[in-house]
């Protein structure tokens, strides 16, 4: 019985660790107050490469440093009543601080290695924490395609980043963004741009990435709140909203964030309602959310970057609640299926009414943050007279919205209730209190606008400079009101209630789960692993002689094209120099126990004949005047046949191959053996380059206080390469460990 | 395992603590002569290599300072300990620093590559050995 199968009774209680991201959030609080922004810190950290611990906080910034460290505080209080019964939340939630703190990096980064390095930290910690439950394979597939696509996205990013670097000539975002508008007719900039476009897209779970979020559901409800909802999958979003002042003008930028954007959100608004699972419908809703993110950014208008602030600000304030809410039904219930959920109300009052608050805003009805967000989106659109399309879409997706909202706040708390399933009863105070706070918060910015307002506007400025001071919620206009949030509500009331029938006819549609980008990257994974197979098939034959042939093979091929391709070879310097008796018996020892290999059909005769050419050629080295080097072949080569002797008669013995005549082996072994020799007899007429070894020689005891030089290189000169030495011994003995302890399990052959 | 001769069972215990001090020696004398850390090391892995093969590895394991793999991740952080100093110094990572009777960041970066080699070496001898005693 391992320790995840039952619930420790007495876990740890947690709850203090919301005490970071609280005080991070009061000292941002106390900051904003304080300092004007943007605030910069700059460090120099490998100059050489352009890599500084470069940091910029400006209005952007903060509303993400805000969401991160805010929602970050409910989300730890949440867990602590969520982890209470779980095995090892401790390791949950260390994670989560590390992913707290890595996506605070990110937002703050202004050289670009920097965001690189906490947007890769963020990718590999989701990793951890999708897959927290890892004794699923759903849940390590998952997590794993989360991994995989979310860090191929940020190479891709890597390499964007870099492009514009070089164009503009600085590493800094700052810098990029101000060189921006002057790399327009650089033929590079498209590539770049959708290289950032790609690792955007990928974190940001556009089409076609759409699909790794809902299967990231996987993760624990905490998770999902924090990072599929108000964080990580808006790093892709913030990057995007970060670059778009420097590309407003380039038509490619603008057109794929447009197109992108609106694919984005009307395929994952009407994915959703193919959906049971509650947790998978809020993902697709979110999908659909980042969607018009993405759009909003591309479109030039500054209107359109104020809306997308907004609606970045007010979609983390509801949705993070929503999950919270799915999580204290699956708590509760056991079951995040909707047809099992009805008339939660009477058991669950308080998160029936946390739901339905974070409800209201999610449908962008009046009274709410949300509405707001809303407003200025429709208000951003007709001023932009884009194509009607994008307006016809974006009600669209707001009438799925109204409808996801119906289904995860009203639905599953009315109706008559359910036959009682057990005792099905409210959940304790630390996973309401923190969807109400959140909520509220996003309800009480609507009512007192001073407190928000200027962060907000903040914000939008550094996505759109050339925004002038607005009001942000006198905004209301009674026409739009009537028109676009009127048609979508209208529309999201129709959705609501013929729901089951839609998702019946939408469940139908088998060829979207055969074919769609889930099922393409599938076959990719399944791809690559048949690839591998086969290579290591043909390659890894698994015997000892295929090997031999196969390496000796590939090393004549190199070597006689390289021989091929170079025009003036040195002379052969190979001249016959009688170099005493001790060389010969050296020599000969060496040829006796190779030799002997060839004739010799026992394998312990063969072990044996093998060290024989190696305590040769450790003679050699003795008598050439290398006496570390000799030394260490000796103990090397006595360990190795020591362990090797010990090792063999655990293994059956293949019966050897009857002796026959093998032309092909024995023109190898030939080739492989005048090849070496003319190798040998060349270098040896190359002209030998002595500065290193003379300047070892005259400094070794004057500057590294030793008289043995090897020692002294080995330790001194050259420290740096021993310590990657032994620490990859030291770390292969790490990996191979796990391997060498398989061999146990294997029964023998 | 095979059947033990008694002469190696008997003297595999005095081999082993001779081969540690000869190892030590080779060690400490490395700076000035042939032999160091490496080899000192590799010398280490062949007395607890034999006591392994002749009286098990547990009882090898016994008689080292920590577990192997524990051991070898000691090497590695004193050899990265040792370049400490000299940074701290406003100096390149890794510049070596010399105190009184000989004692010097080198020899703890010496020792360091001693214990990494000690330790990970011993780690493959053993789990291999620990192999062959699973199989029927």
């Amino acid at each position: 019985m391992t320790a995840e199968t039952h619930s420790a009774p007495a876990q740890p209680d947690l709850l203090w660790l919301a005490a970071l991201p609280l005080a991070l959030f009061a000292l941002l609080a106390w900051g904003l107050g304080t300092y004007a922004l943007p605030w910069q810190f700059d460090a120099a950290w490998v100059p050489s490469l352009d890599v500084a611990l470069a940091f910029r906080v400006d209005g952007l910034s903060a509303l993400m440093l805000a969401l991160i460290f805010g929602v970050g505080t409910g989300v730890f209080v949440y867990a602590s009543g969520y982890l209470a019964h779980e095995a090892r939340p401790g390791r949950l939630l260390a994670v989560l601080t590390l992913f707290m703190l890595a996506m605070a990096g990110a937002v703050a980064a202004d050289n670009v290695f920097l965001l690189f390095l906490f947007w890769e930290l963020t990718s590999l910690t989701s990793f951890l924490l999708v897959g927290f439950k890892h004794k699923h394979s759903a849940v390590r597939a998952a997590a794993r395609q989360a991994l995989l696509i979310t860090l191929g996205g940020g190479l891709a990013l890597l390499g964007g980043l870099i492009l514009l670097g070089q164009m503009a000539g600085v590493y800094t975002l700052s810098g990029i963004v101000a060189a921006g508008p002057a790399l327009a007719s650089d033929p590079r900039l498209p590539y770049a741009l959708a290289l950032v476009m790609l690792g955007a897209f990928t974190k940001s779970a556009q089409f076609p990435f759409h699909f790794w979020l809902p299967n990231a559901m996987a993760a624990p409800t905490p998770v999902s709140a924090y990072l599929h909802s108000a964080t990580m999958v808006k790093l892709g979003i913030y990057l995007l909203a970060r670059l778009d002042p420097a590309f407003n003008a380039v038509l490619f930028w603008e057109a794929t964030l447009v197109g992108i954007g609106t694919l984005t959100a009307v395929w994952a608004a009407v994915l959703a309602l193919r959906e049971r699972d509650l947790k998978r419908i809020l993902a697709r809703s979110t999908v659909s959310a980042l969607g018009t993110l993405t759009l909003l950014i591309g479109l030039p208008n500054p209107g359109a970057g104020l809306a997308a602030v907004v609606f970045l600000f007010a979609h983390a304030l509801y949705k993070a609640p929503l999950f919270m809410v799915a999580g204290n039904i699956d708590h509760a219930t056991g079951t995040r299926i909707i047809d099992h959920l009805m008339g939660l109300r009477h058991a669950m009052p308080w998160t029936a009414a946390a739901a339905v608050l974070a409800g209201l805003s999610m449908a962008g009805l009046p009274l709410s943050f949300g509405f707001v967000a809303k407003d200025a989106m429709s208000a951003a659109k007709s001023e932009a007279e884009i194509f009607a399309l994008v307006s016809y879409a974006t009600v669209f997706v707001n009438a799925i919205a109204v409808a996801v909202a119906g289904v995860a706040a009203v639905r599953i708390f009315w109706g008559p209730p359910e036959a009682p399933r057990g005792a099905v009863h409210e959940v304790s105070w630390r996973m309401l209190l923190p969807p109400f706070a959140i909520v509220l918060l996003g309800m009480e910015i609507d009512f007192f606008p001073a407190i928000a307002d200027p962060l907000l506007i903040a914000a939008a400025r550094a996505v759109s400079p050339e925004l002038g001071t607005v009001a942000l919620s006198a905004a209301l206009d009674l026409e739009v009101l009537l028109s676009a949030t009127g048609i979508a509500a209208a529309a999201g009331l129709l959705l609501f209630f013929t729901w089951d029938r839609l998702h019946a006819v939408l469940h139908r549609l088998y060829w979207l789960d055969r074919y769609g980008p889930g099922a393409a990257y599938e076959r990719a994974l399944h791809g690559v692993a048949t690839l591998a197979a086969w290579q290591t098939r043909r390659l890894q034959p698994g015997r000892l002689s295929a090997y031999v042939r196969l390496t000796v093979a590939a090393l004549l091929t190199l070597g006689a094209a390289a021989w091929l391709a170079t025009a003036d070879w040195p002379e052969l310097g190979w001249t016959w120099q009688p170099q005493g008796w001790a060389w010969l018996a050296a020599g000969l020892l060496i040829a006796a126990g190779a030799l002997a290999a060839v004739g010799l059909r026992d394998r312990f005769a063969l072990l044996m004949a093998s060290g024989l050419v190696g305590y040769g050629s450790a003679l050699l080295f003795l008598f050439a005047g290398a006496p570390d080097l000799a030394f260490t072949q000796f103990v090397v080569e006595t360990i190795l046949v020591v362990v090797a002797a010990s090792v063999l008669p655990h293994y059956a013995a293949r019966p050897p191959a009857p002796p026959a005549w093998r032309p092909l082996d024995v023109a190898l072994a030939l080739a492989a053996g005048v090849g070496s020799f003319v190798l040998l007899a060349q270098l040896a007429g190359l002209p030998a380059d002595r500065t290193l070894a003379d300047w070892f020689a005259a400094n070794s005891l004057p500057a590294a206080h030793g008289h043995n030089v090897v020692n002294v290189i080995i330790v001194d000169f050259r420290a740096l390469d021993t310590l990657g030495e032994i620490a990859v011994v030291a770390f292969s003995l790490l990996a191979a460990l796990p391997l060498l302890a398989g061999l146990k399990r294997r029964p023998a052959p | 395992m095979t059947p033990q001769s008694t002469l190696l069972t008997a003297a595999a215990r005095p081999i082993y603590w001779l081969l540690l001090v000869a190892a030590l020696w080779i060690l400490l004398r490395g700076h000035n002569a042939p032999g160091g850390g490496f080899i000192g090391g590799l010398v280490a892995v062949a007395g607890s290599s034999l006591l392994a093969i002749v009286l098990g590895p547990p009882q090898a394991r016994r008689l080292q300072p920590l577990a192997s793999l524990p051991l070898a991740m000691l090497g590695v952080g004193l050899a990265v300990a040792s370049g400490l100093p000299g940074a701290l110094l406003g100096l390149p990572y890794l510049t070596h620093l010399w105190g009184p009777f000989g004692l010097s960041t080198v020899l703890l970066f010496d020792v360091g590559v001693f214990f990494a080699v000690w330790g990970a070496l011993t780690g493959y001898v053993y789990a291999i050995l620990d192999s062959l005693e699973a199989r029927p």
